[in-house]
């Protein structure tokens, strides 16, 4: 066994000094990088040159996508405070030691990750206002608010989860020094743990947020007219895939990227001191 | 009546007897230190003494108001008893003033300025005036520890519990804290201290409590218990310092 073992780790030994040793991988990874650039660089030029319609791109800028946009970004807007502010009272609940909210809380989490984002629209969408006599739901246009609770309920779960990981990121001490100046549990919690758990979650939320923005995409399904909406309507009026595909990537992205340099910025600005003495 | 009463106090932790009938009266202005082998319950009696730890017998009283009774109305005694701890626990996210502030102006609603004021003469007292404005990961672990000193004094405690707070300290920064401490006692300030460090002990104490397996097993003066301890107990924890 033993031996059987080293002779066949002498050839992998002798294949990696030859083939695979620090400085090989290193150029691989850099040979890797280079040509899927040039592939991509390529496959997005011969796109831009041969399928996209400039007429039409610009166009279709205006009404059609800077409303989709605009629509986007404020069911994100709205989903994201939302879903913070409900995610930090879920991830409270998560570390509470009074058993039913702690029950409750693992439950609702549970839940709204256990089951698809878009059955709870469905839910949300069909279901509540079944509630009512048909035509008689008082809520006009209920797309939007059905699509921003929806968001709103499935995130809270995530960020509940990141932010339960925060705080128990945060030294025990912590609380107890609070504690121990006098101050109660609401005060410890709101001045000493959370600030820090808010830090210690702060990359996991960032990274749930720009799900939430690609989440919006689902939307189509219950109504709203949102960036798929807003191609599959082009798409099928003109029969052209990519220039509206074109306009879609640039709209999310045009909200993911500033996204993400907003959470750089919290990241900065919470390394108290930083972290070297 | 004393300062601060231990009646027949005893905790467990799960099946563990940690603290066994203990009796302890800490006098007014007195400095009361507390030895012995690790694993003796001493800090788990000091944290009993502000009830981070609850207690499942007996009775703890600071002036004649239970501390360990189920209604008392812990966040208001807790005021009157700062606690240093071994690991500083200073708020990593405020400045070193804004950590002396934040119970002054959050518990007992003093207005900002004033308990700035207070605050920059706590440092200046510790030795920090400079730092006032560095965050705790920007001071050496003796700075930690006498913000952390400065903050339990902002709320002007009847009593100061000192939980080993040179135990985590470089040898070399060791005496800067204990220095603090030691003008403390010399202010008057009750404190009741657990600790490692035997010259401190010595010089500061007025008693010397040694605690094993969780009891009491003699109190006596410094002076007694360095030279001529009343028990074995004490002279065999004597024997095995030098």
């Amino acid at each position: 066994m033993a031996e059987s073992y080293s002779d066949g780790s002498a050839t992998d030994d002798d294949f990696q000094e030859q083939f695979l040793n620090d400085k090989t991988l290193k150029f691989a990874g850099a040979a890797i990088a280079t040509l899927f650039t040039l592939v991509v660089g390529l496959f997005i030029g011969a796109i831009i040159l041969t399928q996209v319609d400039f007429d039409l791109f610009v166009e279709i800028i205006y009404p059609q996508f800077v409303e989709a946009y605009l629509l986007v970004l404020g069911i994100f807007l709205a989903g994201s405070f939302l879903s913070i502010i409900a995610g930090i009272f879920v991830g409270l609940g998560r570390v509470s030691k009074t058993r039913i909210t702690n029950t409750v809380a693992s439950g609702y989490v549970e839940f709204f990750r256990g089951t698809p984002l878009l059955f709870q629209l469905i839910v949300i969408f069909f279901g509540i206002p079944a509630f009512w006599p048909p035509g008689q739901f008082p809520i006009p246009n209920w797309a939007i608010p059905a699509a921003i609770i929806g968001l709103t309920l499935n995130h809270a779960a995530y960020v509940g989860e990141a932010v339960r990981g925060g705080i128990n990121a945060v030294p025990e001490g912590q609380m107890e020094a609070a504690r121990s100046l006098g101050m109660s549990y609401v005060q410890a919690m709101r001045e000493v743990v959370l600030p820090q758990a808010w830090r210690n979650a702060l990359a996991a939320i960032g990274n749930d947020q720009v799900i939430l923005v690609k989440d919006t995409s689902l939307l189509t399904v219950i109504a709203v007219p949102e960036l798929i909406s807003a191609f599959r309507q082009i798409n099928s009026a003109t029969f052209d895939p990519w220039t509206p595909i074109l306009l879609v990537a640039i709209a999310y992205l045009g909200i993911t990227l500033p996204l993400g340099k907003v959470v750089r910025y919290l990241e900065a600005r919470s390394d108290w001191g930083g972290d070297r003495r | 009546m004393s300062l601060l009463e231990f009646e027949k106090v005893n905790k467990y932790f799960g099946e563990t007897h940690v603290l066994k009938d203990v009796d302890l009266n800490v006098e007014e202005g007195e400095v009361c230190v507390i030895i012995g082998p690790s694993g003796s319950g001493k800090s788990t009696l000091l944290r009993c003494a502000n009830r981070l730890e609850e207690i499942q017998g007996g009775e703890i009283r600071l002036d004649g108001q239970s501390i360990s009774d189920p209604d008392a109305d812990i966040n208001r005694l807790r005021q009157r008893i700062g606690m240093v701890f071994q690991s500083f626990n200073l708020f990593p996210h405020k400045t070193a003033l804004e950590n002396v502030t934040l119970a002054p102006t959050k518990v007992k609603g003093k207005d900002a300025s004033s308990a700035k004021q207070e605050a920059k003469t706590l440092l200046d007292r510790v030795g920090l005036s400079a730092q006032s404005s560095s965050y705790p990961n920007q001071l050496s672990g003796g700075q930690q520890q006498r913000v952390a000193i400065a903050r339990a004094l902002a709320m002007n405690p009847r009593v100061m519990l000192f939980d080993e707070v040179t135990s985590a300290l470089d040898p070399e920064l060791v005496g800067e804290v204990l220095d603090v401490m030691h003008s403390l006692a010399e202010e008057g300030m009750t404190m009741l201290v657990v600790t490692h460090e035997m010259g401190f002990a010595r010089e500061v104490g007025d008693r010397i409590v040694l605690m094993a397996d969780g009891r009491v097993v003699e109190d006596s003066p410094p002076e007694v218990f360095f030279e001529n301890p009343k028990t074995d107990r004490g002279k065999q924890f004597l024997s095995k310092l030098l």
